[in-house]
């Protein structure tokens, strides 16, 4: 059985990984290790990602790692089949250093360099978890760079069916929490701190176009073959939701006359601003999927871990009686294994590349 | 010199930068100060849309740190926000900007050194949908 090694040095995490294929169509890909150099703590301390310091990082990590992850398959180089790498979207400096890597290691074993877009691994992160998914498919991957939704039609077929106008879905939770004085990133920290509270305790508005924003410009471009058209609908827009937050906030402040919230109203104003976000996020997909016809739902990417998209998304596609496919935690976020299975099914397509393969930080999926 | 506009809405601000792009046919550095929300990434809608491009192709950059967009002039789009002083400093912008188009750097208040020749732009919030811009060039 063909097995591939995965690297992935798109953003953050220096990642590596080795899959093997099972021959088996419903579960086609085994997970033999999945090694993750996070580098959350030195972002934290420099609060964000930094270009020069990220690329420096992976530098230093991405030989170990890819040992690590060899070892843990209790494989050798000898028993590679190909190389996988993120080709794009990312930081450049990052993914560079992914790239050359892989090259460098293809063409010593002389083994084919097959590159992924980082978004088509985290949709492949939904089979890696979950096995074959039924097909016509609506996948949305929602992440703190990404919020763009897929209509795939058949297996590596991906076809953007709508995306965000501005903001990613996780861009705003992070300035979200911001705004409230909490940690970075503000993922988990809101998805905790809203536990339990009253999710309409703050007003906000609902996270869409407004009819004249639709106005303004022409909606995003279908791509052809698109039966008719979805007009501005399956756009997403975070800005105008977060600015709402950032005049509660301001408001409330001024009339305590206080800098810190009660934690109580932190809270209210953390699960008022979740459930706004969710409903954009779950409107969009399952209104796309009722439109093509989808024979299931996908939600991958970081944002997927979020507790209540998770139970929202869960009710709602058991009442459409649609499945569900949702990656576990290590393959939410950044990984490697994702980009190794969809670097098999590339590999299956014959889509290898040469060895002048360059990293392109704005690779469009389609 | 210094022009001081009122807008009354996102449509406005993006006339209003669509306006400027037209203003400066050789490219140019436009650089973008305003809180979160003030509608910087608005503005550089505009920008795009000024220079030829698809001003609808222009997302918040705040992840990606470097968008670039294409029209009859090239946009580099730029946001600091995750950055400190020195990160920005180690961008490259100086190569950016001597690859020509226009480039609009958001939260530009970041910036150590002073980019000379830039066009400044200040977005206040007053309010509602509407903001104080205050465009300001060498």
């Amino acid at each position: 059985m063909t097995t591939i090694l995965g690297i992935e040095t798109s953003c953050d995490e220096t990642a590596a990984a080795v899959v093997s294929e099972t021959g088996e169509p419903a579960r086609p890909w085994r997970v033999r290790s999945n090694v993750i150099a996070s580098q959350v703590d030195i972002h934290r301390e420099w609060g964000g990602v930094v270009p020069e310091l990220a690329s420096r990082q992976h530098v230093r990590d991405i030989c170990g790692v890819v040992e690590r992850a060899l070892r843990e398959a209790d494989a050798g180089w000898s028993d590679l089949d190909a190389i996988a790498v993120t080709q794009g979207p990312g930081l450049v400096g990052s993914l560079l250093v992914g790239v050359a890597f892989a090259k460098s290691a293809a063409a010593a074993l002389d083994l084919p360099l097959v590159p992924v877009h980082h978004l088509a691994g985290h949709i492949e992160s939904l089979v890696v978890d979950n096995g074959a998914q039924p097909l016509p498919a609506v996948v949305l991957v929602v992440s703190g760079g990404h919020t763009s939704l897929y209509y795939v039609p058949g297996e590596g077929d991906y076809r953007l069916a709508g995306r965000t106008r501005d903001d990613a879905a996780g861009e705003a939770f992070d300035k979200v929490a911001m705004l409230l004085g909490l940690e970075y990133p503000g993922g988990p920290v809101i998805d905790r701190t809203a536990r339990g509270a009253d999710d309409r305790a703050v007003p906000l508005p609902v996270a869409r176009m407004t009819h004249a924003d639709r106005n303004a410009g022409p909606a995003l471009a279908r791509p052809a073959g698109f039966p008719g058209t979805l007009g501005g609908r399956t756009e997403f827009s975070f800005s105008g939701l977060k600015t709402a937050v950032k005049r509660h906030v301001a408001a409330r402040r001024a009339e305590l006359g206080c800098e810190a919230l009660p934690a109580g109203e932190v809270a209210g104003i953390c699960a008022s601003f979740q459930r706004v976000v969710v409903e954009a996020l779950l409107d969009r997909t399952f209104e796309a999927a009722r439109w093509f016809g989808a024979q299931s739902i996908g939600i991958a990417g970081g944002v997927s871990a979020n507790s209540r998209l998770r139970a929202d998304a869960a009710s709602r596609s058991a009442a459409a009686g649609l499945p569900l496919l949702l990656p576990t935690l290590p393959l939410a976020t950044d990984n490697a294994a994702m980009i190794a299975a969809a670097g098999l099914r590339n590999l299956r397509a014959g889509r290898t590349a040469p060895l002048d393969l360059n990293a392109d930080p704005a690779l469009p999926l389609e | 010199m210094e022009r001081l506009i009122r807008s009354h809405s996102e449509t406005d601000t993006i006339r209003i930068a669509r306006e400027l792009a037209a203003d400066l046919p050789r490219g140019g550095t436009v650089l973008l100060f305003g809180e979160l929300g003030a509608g910087k990434t608005a503005f550089v809608r505009g920008l795009l849309a000024g220079a030829g491009g698809d001003a609808d192709e222009v997302t918040s950059p705040t992840f990606t740190l470097i968008q670039q967009y294409a029209g009859r002039l090239p946009v580099t789009h730029v946001d600091l926000y995750r950055l400190s002083a020195l990160e920005a400093d180690d961008l490259g912008l100086d190569e950016i900007v001597a690859g020509g188009g226009i480039v609009a750097i958001e939260w530009a208040d970041r910036l150590v050194r002073p980019m000379t020749g830039a066009v400044q732009v200040h977005i206040e919030d007053d309010g509602a949908d509407t903001r104080s811009i205050r465009i300001e060039r060498a």
